[in-house]
């Protein structure tokens, strides 16, 4: 149990770091984010190895992130706090979701093991300096449906630290631990997913039983970005179920 | 080997041994890009009081002798580069062995701003190199995140007088007053130390600069960000040759950066690069004109006993040098150095442990972001002595024959000048002795990330923030 508050500790304190990154001089330091995103990993995966681990609890949705515009099959209307965003795909090119976007809170709900979603958020999505929220790290987060994002600037060919944590994280996820592991893993995974689009593809291979969702493409490609959109292939959509379990790890964001 | 501390970068005029060691803050000559300044530095610079809090923009970043140990060169946070000069032993003081005073300081890097990414870029000098001489002046490269510049250093200490068309202050004669010529005199002046850019190396990197080495073959250099190392020619601005590139195809994947590299002393094709996950890799440039396939990889499996959720941090190499034979390197990871044989892959030859108390520790320097600390490391010139640093402004040296080691600490209150630095002991519990310090008194906030070793000589460069010491052997100067 004992590392079990350890590695919750930890991965608070990475998710303060990568936060504070974002507004450092000189721009993210890629090496140091880096580290800090394998750290969030390893205690990540300790934490949810643990035997013992609370059910998580559905979590409010006052941080709960707006479904990525865009986004089909989010159902409008869905969270409480933000504004449903558009179904329009179309739309993600043009205007923004008003609100509910980038600029917004992205509350990304760092559900799963916030490992991931906050190692994502490290990179400290510097275009998106206005991001910031309780939740800070999320908001960071270079939303895969935000289409400007994901366009010129964000792939970064300046080396946006930015994606780098994120995809470092998510590219090897931990195998889902067993049995009663498995409801929160799912949970988080799901949200994580919806935090993060596509990437998550290779996590959806792990889900068990049928969580998985089919990619939601389209919107993604926003065919503007073509190595983002081979990189991402697709857009997951998590339903509401989902969202309401998001997991204790918000108690780690909202202190930031 | 006793050390005593010599003489610290003080901006009194010369004549003065000794005092205070701190480095000189100069807002005054702050901005200028090319500097002029006299080897006895102008007596308007404002002396720093004990006082003083550490600012910012004086932080030391790098230190770097130049290949005959005459000059020693220091860059700053604030983008300033300031160059001490030995001065020649004196007959007179047999103990006086040369100090080194200020020689000139000027503006190396500017802050600027990348609009398009919305990101400031930070001036501080990341590294300094100087180039082996080749005629009377003097050259080192300096670099921040982004820019590397060749900066020529020359001196000036004559000036033509007795101009037939210009008068004393430059101004253009009347004509109808020139009566006669004259052919103009070179009369001796104060000494003026002249530092003009020569070369800006700008746009070669996306990511953030943190090694250069000059080839051995004094036309090319190499210059390495975490993802990506340049070759550049020293003439040429406009161009450079990449010859590693880590970077993945999907950002997704990656997993480890550069951290630092080196071209071998001697043979100009070599090179060798550390990486974050605590590998080094020696690369052949005649084997293919991208060396992404190293030639030799260096990696010690890691100990599974010391696992930790911090292990990947403290094994990311933050420093690597070559030995002056060529045969080693030396790499500094968090809590120890090593000494590789070239000749063999699969492990160190000799592994230090700088500071092994901080292995219980790892959870809290993490969160004090202490973990991310990168120090470097130092040859003797002999190759039998290593050098890096620690915390509480201590640093550490290792005698690699004896296999002694020794840990001293760089304050101005443990040493006065010319006094004999003592060997200091951290304990860890169990007996302590007088004078010992506990590892929890231990002040995380000074460290001596950077160090230089004299080429040729036992006299060493201690950076402790924004406080330059240099000390020197107090038995002889001579190397042994």
């Amino acid at each position: 149990m004992e590392f079990k508050l350890e590695a919750h500790r930890i991965v608070s304190i990475s998710l303060g770091k990568i936060y504070s990154a974002r507004g450092q001089r000189g721009g993210l330091k890629l090496h140091k984010n880096l580290l800090v995103s394998l750290v969030l990993r390893s205690a990540r995966q300790v934490y949810l190895s643990e035997p013992g681990c609370p059910p998580e609890p559905a979590c409010g949705p006052p941080e709960e992130e707006p479904p990525p515009p865009g986004t089909a099959a989010w159902p409008a209307g869905e969270e409480t706090t933000i504004p449903p965003p558009p179904q329009d795909e179309a739309a993600r090119g043009g205007p923004r979701v008003p609100g509910a976007e980038c600029q917004g809170p992205r509350p990304r709900r760092c559900c799963c093991g916030c490992s991931c979603c906050c190692a994502a958020a490290a990179g400290g999505e510097e275009n998106r300096p206005d991001c910031a929220t309780a939740t800070g790290v999320a908001a960071t987060l270079p939303p895969p449906h935000c289409p400007r994002k994901r366009s010129a600037g964000e792939r970064v060919q300046a080396g946006s630290p930015v994606k780098k944590p994120r995809r470092e994280v998510e590219e090897e996820p931990p195998p889902p631990p067993p049995d009663e592991q498995e409801d929160m893993e799912t949970g988080n995974v799901a949200s994580l997913i919806s935090i993060f689009g596509s990437s998550f593809s290779g996590l959806l291979s792990k889900e068990p039983k049928g969580r998985r969702r089919p990619p939601l493409d389209g919107g993604e490609s926003v065919a503007a970005t073509s190595a983002e959109a081979a990189a991402e292939p697709g857009q997951i959509c998590c339903d509401e179920p989902v969202l309401r379990t998001l997991n204790p790890w918000s108690t780690a964001i909202v202190a930031f | 080997m006793e050390l005593h501390r010599r003489c610290e970068s003080n901006p009194k005029p010369s004549g003065e041994t000794g005092g205070s060691s701190l480095f000189p803050k100069r807002p005054g000559i702050a901005r200028a890009a090319a500097m002029q300044a006299s080897p006895q530095c102008p007596t308007n610079l404002p002396q720093p009081s004990s006082e003083e809090v550490t600012s910012g923009a004086d932080i030391i970043s790098t230190v770097e002798f130049n290949h005959t140990g005459e000059l020693l060169a220091t860059g700053d946070k604030g983008g300033r580069v300031v160059i001490f000069q030995r001065e020649p032993e004196s007959k007179n003081e047999p103990y006086n062995q040369g100090e080194y005073n200020v020689y000139s300081t000027f503006q190396s890097h500017e802050p600027e701003f990348d609009y398009l990414k919305s990101l400031e870029i930070e001036e501080k000098i990341n590294k300094i190199k100087w180039l082996p001489q080749q005629n009377a002046a003097h050259s080192l490269l300096s670099t921040n995140d982004k820019t590397i510049k060749l900066w020529k250093i020359t001196e000036r200490d004559k000036r033509p007088e007795g101009y037939n068309l210009k008068d004393e202050e430059g101004k253009l004669k009347d004509l109808s007053t020139v009566t006669s010529l004259q052919v103009p005199v070179l009369k001796p002046m104060d000494l003026m130390v002249e530092v003009t850019p020569r070369r800006i190396f700008a746009n070669g990197h996306t990511y953030h600069v943190n090694s250069i080495s000059v080839n051995s073959d004094c036309e090319t250099y190499m210059s390495a960000d975490d993802l990506r190392i340049n070759l550049w020619h020293l003439a040429i601005t406009d161009r450079s040759f990449n010859i590693v590139d880590i970077k993945p195809a999907n950002m997704e994947d990656l997993t480890e950066v550069i951290t630092a590299s080196e071209f071998h002393p001697h043979h100009c094709n070599l090179f060798v690069y550390s990486s974050s996950k605590g590998s080094l890799r020696l690369c052949d440039m005649r084997a293919s004109a991208l060396c992404d396939k190293h030639s030799k990889l260096y990696e010690e499996p890691e100990d599974p006993s010391n696992r930790s959720f911090f292990s990947e941090i403290i094994s990311s190499v933050s420093d690597v040098k070559f030995s002056h034979s060529g045969r080693y390197m030396l790499t500094r990871d968090y809590l120890t150095v090593k000494v590789w044989d070239l000749n063999m892959e699969t492990k160190p030859v000799e592994t230090y442990q700088v500071h092994d108390y901080l292995r219980s520790k790892l959870c809290s320097l993490y969160e004090n972001d202490c973990i991310f600390d990168k120090f470097e490391c130092a040859w003797n010139g002999s190759d039998s002595v290593i050098m890096t640093g620690a915390y509480n402004n201590f640093f550490r040296m290792f005698d690699r024959n004896t296999k002694r080691d020794v840990t001293l600490e760089a304050s101005r209150e443990s040493s006065k000048p010319r006094a004999v630095l003592k060997p200091r002991r951290v304990c860890v519990g169990g007996k302590r002795r007088k004078d010992d310090i506990s590892v929890d008194s231990l002040d995380f906030t000074k460290k001596i990330l950077h160090t230089a070793w004299h080429p040729t000589e036992n006299i060493i460069a201690i950076a402790a923030t924004n406080n330059l010491y240099i000390f020197q052997d107090k038995v002889n100067s001579e190397m042994h």
